[in-house]
């Protein structure tokens, strides 16, 4: 049997962390969090991390660049951008740091389980 | 001094006057024109000139301490883009008419002409200058009052009757104190000037009319010495309700302009907690499923063992069934995670209401009254506000000292605190643009000093260079791009501050930051 799928989960607030923990929990994927992209970068060093979900505003960084250096750290993840703002940003952008798909935060439970099922 | 057979000359300071000229000769107008493209040798040109037309578009924020310089000649302000703040401080400036049309610019400039020509200035006819006097005083736009010693009117002119909303004749042998009912003799200005012999000018007082409307008025007040009817005083006074209407909009206007800059901070400040509100309320949903399988077996159970025989091979069927359902959708997780996500969305929907509470303090109108207010608070409730567009960029540090509640405006006093702390933002976001790794921080502090309140807004931002800060506080002075300030930001701020009879200050080493020091006392001035 192949271990389960690692699944990162960055955000600087706790409490969105928290609940799209709960809200996965019984994905059957291994839930790791980062409230940042420092912290984020080290868990991906360490860990064969096979898709990352991550805010775009955060004290330490901005999502696009974490997801951009994801990309170089672990090739082949399949990245999720989760933001408030989703107009804000350019296909270019997008595309230049690699992202599969963008959440809009808030985020509709079902569209978010689907979403990263699809991706793993 | 023009002589009457020669045209009168017009000074236009204009770099553009093309359709003014157009218009002017379309018109037959006989002037002689001179066309001057620049404010210095406008000034020069001045003394020639018998009427002034400036062009406030070409040549921008000079054009008001311009205006003011030349008020002795009069002038209109030929302003193509309207602007209500502009209209105003052109107005305050000294100039007589503020026009968008070329036309209405040529009326305008014609009837300044017929005036000029009518000023007892114009005359040498001297036996006239009684005459001439009542009938100036009679036609022109301001009110005026002639008061004895015992502060009765002895003499109104038709203005003065209109303002007040009487007759000139009922208004002879009025006590002025009929019109101003608010407060103690020592707070009505004109008492003070007939009382003390004090000349006013330009002080603003607020006339309370027979109907009850109260009418701002900006009056200018000086003894009358030596007249037969013994002291009194000369009163005359304008009507400021348009004025302060204007006023008002400017200020709401800057306020909202503000307010907008905030808007994306809050929003998101906003979105976070209502993400994970949501989707809890989305799982809570599904917990609630469960837990309902949960009890359904409980039912089953509570069946199996009631009834008058108990089946014990039934009974135990029930409890394994209980037990793989309890197992199956981790009950006991799921009590302790239902508690959890209810509490974490409750200090959620508490961030929401405080975000919310902070902002509709700054929805209010301004009221008129002043109020006890803990400094502090107003502070605070601010900065936390404003925070939330910064939060990224900046780490705010706060010291409050303690200090007494005052007497202030509460509504105009956040107004300043925010448009300086907006201001030390974008003093932080430009030093950024050239020094990325540069770490922002606004400091605020307050305390107690000099009988009033000190509250310093320190920022590391770009700061600003010498010769800039004298005219930081000048209306429409800005070193921002187009788009990102009014240029009233700080202009606003100055006059607010000054309304509460407090100070604004600003210290800066260009390249290094900026510290702004507001003082209020802490009793309201009378």
């Amino acid at each position: 049997m192949t271990a389960p799928p690692v699944v990162l989960l960055v955000d600087d607030e706790p409490h969105i962390l928290s609940s799209l923990s709960r809200s996965l929990r019984r994905e059957g994927w291994t839930l790791r969090t980062a409230d940042g992209p420092t912290a984020a970068l080290e868990i991906l060093r360490s860990e064969a991390v096979m898709l990352i979900v991550s805010d775009q505003k955060m004290p330490d960084g901005n999502g696009l660049d974490l997801l951009a250096a994801a990309g170089a750290c672990r090739p082949g993840i399949r990245r999720v951008l989760l933001t408030g703002w989703p107009e804000m940003l350019t296909a270019g952008e997008l595309d230049a740091a690699g992202i599969d798909a963008v959440l809009p935060k808030p985020w509709e439970d079902t569209v978010l389980k689907e979403t990263l099922r699809s991706l793993l | 001094m023009r002589d009457r057979t020669t045209p009168p000359r017009l000074l236009i300071v204009s770099d553009d006057a093309d359709e003014l000229v157009r218009a002017i000769h379309g018109a037959s107008y006989a002037w002689r024109l001179e066309i001057v493209g620049d404010l210095e040798l406008a000034g020069a040109a001045l003394a020639g000139a018998d009427v002034w037309a400036l062009d406030a578009d070409a040549v921008g924020t000079d054009a008001i301490p311009w205006v003011r310089r030349a008020r002795a000649v009069p002038g209109i302000v030929w302003q193509r883009t309207p602007s209500d703040a502009g209209e105003l401080n052109a107005y305050r400036a000294g100039a007589r008419g503020v026009h968008g049309a070329a036309d209405d610019c040529l009326g305008a400039i014609a009837q300044l002409l017929d005036d000029v020509a009518r000023s007892p200035q114009r005359t040498e006819e001297s036996d006239a200058f009684p005459e001439l006097t009542r009938d100036i005083i009679e036609t022109m736009n301001s009110a005026v009052w002639v008061v004895d010693e015992d502060a009765r009117i002895r003499f109104a002119n038709p203005t003065a009757a209109a303002i007040v909303g009487m007759d000139a004749d009922e208004l002879v042998g009025l006590p002025v104190t009929h019109f101003f009912r608010t407060g103690a003799r020592e707070d009505v200005p004109i008492l003070q000037a007939i009382d003390h012999g004090v000349r006013l000018r330009g002080t603003e007082a607020v006339l309370t009319r027979d109907d009850g409307r109260v009418v701002p008025i900006g009056l200018s007040c000086a003894p009358l010495m030596g007249t037969e009817a013994g002291r009194g005083a000369v009163v005359i006074f304008q009507d400021l309700t348009e004025i302060k209407q204007l006023e008002q909009q400017v200020l709401q206007a800057e306020k909202m302009a503000s307010i907008g800059q905030l808007a994306a901070g809050v929003a998101h400040e906003i979105n976070n907690p209502m993400g994970f509100i949501h989707a809890n309320l989305c799982q809570l949903t599904e917990y609630t499923a469960d837990l309902g399988r949960v009890w359904e077996r409980v039912e089953s159970l509570r069946k199996a063992a009631g009834g008058e025989r108990v089946d014990p091979q039934a009974l135990r069927a029930a409890a394994t069934e209980l037990d793989t359902i309890v197992d199956e959708v981790d009950a006991a997780f799921l009590l302790d995670d239902f508690g959890k996500a209810i509490h974490e969305s409750l200090d959620g929907s508490e961030r929401i209401r405080t975000i919310v509470q902070d902002l509709r303090a700054f929805s209010h109108q301004d009221t008129a009254e002043r109020a006890m207010t803990d400094v502090n608070k107003a502070l605070d409730s601010t900065a936390n506000i404003v925070w939330t567009m910064m939060k990224h960029a900046v780490k705010l540090v706060k010291n409050y000292g303690e200090i007494p509640p005052i007497q202030a405006f509460p509504v105009p006093l956040k107004q300043v605190f925010m448009n300086l702390m907006v201001n030390a933002y974008q003093a932080i976001e430009e030093r950024a643009v050239l020094d990325p790794t540069h770490r922002g921080e606004i400091r605020l502090r307050t305390e107690v000093a000099d009988g009033g309140v000190r509250v310093t807004v320190v920022d590391n931002g770009c700061g600003m260079a010498a010769d800039v800060l004298p005219r930081i506080f000048d209306p429409f002075y800005t070193t921002k791009e187009v788009g990102v300030g009014t240029g009233l930001g700080l202009s606003t701020s100055y006059n607010l501050v000054e309304r509460h009879g407090g100070r604004l200050d600003v210290e800066s080493i260009e390249g290094q930051g900026a510290s702004f020091i507001v003082w209020v006392p802490i009793e309201a001035p009378l």
